[in-house]
């Protein structure tokens, strides 16, 4: 830590809540006013045999896009990507304000998720030191269980307090498609952001950038 | 280096600890006071909407419009015969226009010889869609009219044909409305003609199911269901649909609302009917305002 330039640590955490606003951004653009398609169900009798003249219209209206995409969470899979690779750059009070204003702006039950995600980030933190030396492998397991880990607890502190939970089919598909999706995450952190994982005796190479 | 890391990390890690321990605190306080007194809460979350949102607008509409122009590729493409298929419906629709100017006079007379008189109150101020609820886990979206614009809890939200929601949450220059295929979403409505009164319920499916119905046997698909109005803030007679039936029998609405690309959405002003509380009281002060006559 006191190897880095202070110039360098503050622009990267600043870097860390512009990322964060431009995932939140993205989440927000109203593009997508309809509920997911997937399980939808048939409605029986068809609006064709009772209404032909408004089935024909809607017919004409539809613009051929039903919501089929879901989104994996990327502000967790950035969170924990930066956190197990340079703590520094997320200090505590940073991903606490940044994961409650995602729960406020989300439409989320406020402190909930942002508790979750925060413990589990300090923890990656922690355990951030022994996987530094080791391959990927044991990191994308770490993250894949903590991902699971949050999504289990929150419906059950929910259930708990008796607050309707989430949807568990399309909870299950966002987690499936994080996990995917977080070497891409891992990748993106770490050619394009230049977050690396700080090995011994390389301080040098990051302050001359700066 | 590691040595560094260690010598420093003896005077930081019990101040660590204390801040991590704070800052958990603080989550959990926030979510419990949500728990507890949840419209302190939702009120503080309308107003951090309020003020980070529109700052993003200027952003939002220019990659909105772009991101709407690539997904509409595909719709320019069946052009050609979408339009052809317009003509001819609009040929149609002229037919049934003359029929509707006909009933409408007719109406007109009928209304006259009952002295019905509609509510002349029931305005509407017309909202841009700011944004969505950002997850495909609700279904609201926020308006770029708020309290400013004398936005109440609770009124209608409709886009022109039928009901779109109901607001909840105003801050000052914004207001949520929660879509009526949220999960939180319950609408009283009657379905006509059977004048069955029932609730509608969002399910986070485009077809909403119906709840609490009395007597399901006298109600066949393709009935109308409209909003039976309550709270005195909601109006009475919004078209939100038809029923119809899913393959487990269980009724739904197909709602009339297009939810595929929710742009500019009416909201309703409803003040409410005047009821009489005091026997005496009943004749209302009707003073007109006096005019000044022009010298």
């Amino acid at each position: 830590m006191d190897t880095l330039s202070p110039l360098r640590l503050w622009m990267m955490r600043a870097a860390f809540l512009l990322l964060a606003t431009v995932l939140l951004f993205f989440h927000l653009l109203p593009i997508e006013t309809q509920p997911v398609a997937l399980f939808e169900p048939d409605l029986l009798p068809p609006l064709s045999s009772i209404d032909p003249a408004e089935a024909r219209l809607r017919e004409l209206l539809d613009q051929g896009s039903g919501r089929y995409l879901i989104a994996p969470d990327l502000m967790i899979a950035f969170a924990f990507a930066w956190s197990l690779r340079r703590p520094e750059y997320v200090p505590a009070v940073l991903l606490a304000a940044v994961f409650l204003l995602t729960d406020l702006l989300l439409q989320r039950p406020p402190g909930l998720w942002a508790l979750l995600a925060f413990i589990a980030c300090e923890n990656l933190k922690v355990r951030g030191r022994s996987l530094r030396d080791s391959s990927f492998g044991p990191e994308w397991l770490a993250v894949a269980i903590w991902l699971t880990g949050i999504l289990l607890l929150n419906r059950i502190v929910l259930s708990l307090v008796l607050v309707p939970r989430p949807d568990l089919k399309l909870s299950l598909i966002e987690l499936g498609l994080t996990i995917v999706t977080y070497p891409v995450v891992v990748l993106v952190t770490h050619l394009l952001m230049g977050v690396r994982k700080s090995a011994p005796g390389d301080f040098d190479s990051f302050g001359g950038r700066a | 280096m590691a040595t560094d890391r260690s010598s420093s990390n003896d005077f930081a890690r019990p101040l660590r600890r204390i801040l991590l321990a704070v800052l958990i605190l603080i989550l959990t306080g926030i979510f419990l006071l949500w728990r507890i007194d949840s419209p302190r809460v939702e009120r503080f979350r309308a107003q951090i909407t309020d003020s980070i949102v529109p700052n993003m607008d200027w952003a939002m509409a220019p990659v909105t419009g772009t991101i709407n122009l690539l997904r509409d590729y595909q719709s320019y493409q069946r052009l050609t015969v979408q339009n052809q298929e317009l003509r001819s419906e609009l040929r149609k629709m002229q037919t049934w226009k003359e029929a509707a100017l006909q009933l409408e006079q007719e109406n007109a007379r009928l209304l006259d010889l009952n002295k019905v008189r509609l509510d002349p109150r029931l305005t509407y101020i017309t909202g841009v869609v700011l944004a969505d609820s950002g997850s495909p886990f609700r279904q609201s979206v926020l308006l770029n009219v708020g309290a400013r614009d004398g936005l109440v809890e609770g009124w209608a939200t409709v886009d022109g044909i039928g009901l779109v929601g109901r607001i909840s949450g105003v801050g000052k220059d914004t207001a949520r409305v929660i879509l009526v295929t949220d999960t939180s979403s319950r609408i009283p409505a009657t379905i006509q003609p059977s004048g069955q009164r029932a609730i509608i319920a969002g399910d986070n499916s485009s077809a909403p199911p119906v709840d609490f119905l009395e007597n399901p046997d006298l109600v066949r698909p393709g009935d109308r269901v409209i909003s039976s109005g309550d709270g005195g803030v909601f109006p009475a007679g919004l078209l939100i649909g038809q029923v119809a039936a899913d393959p487990g029998g269980r009724l739904r609405v197909r709602l009339a609302a297009d939810f595929e690309r929710l742009e500019f959405l009416r909201v309703l002003r409803d003040h409410g009917a005047e009821t009489v509380t005091e026997g005496a009281n009943v004749i209302l002060d009707q003073t007109m305002p006096r005019i000044e006559p022009a010298e």
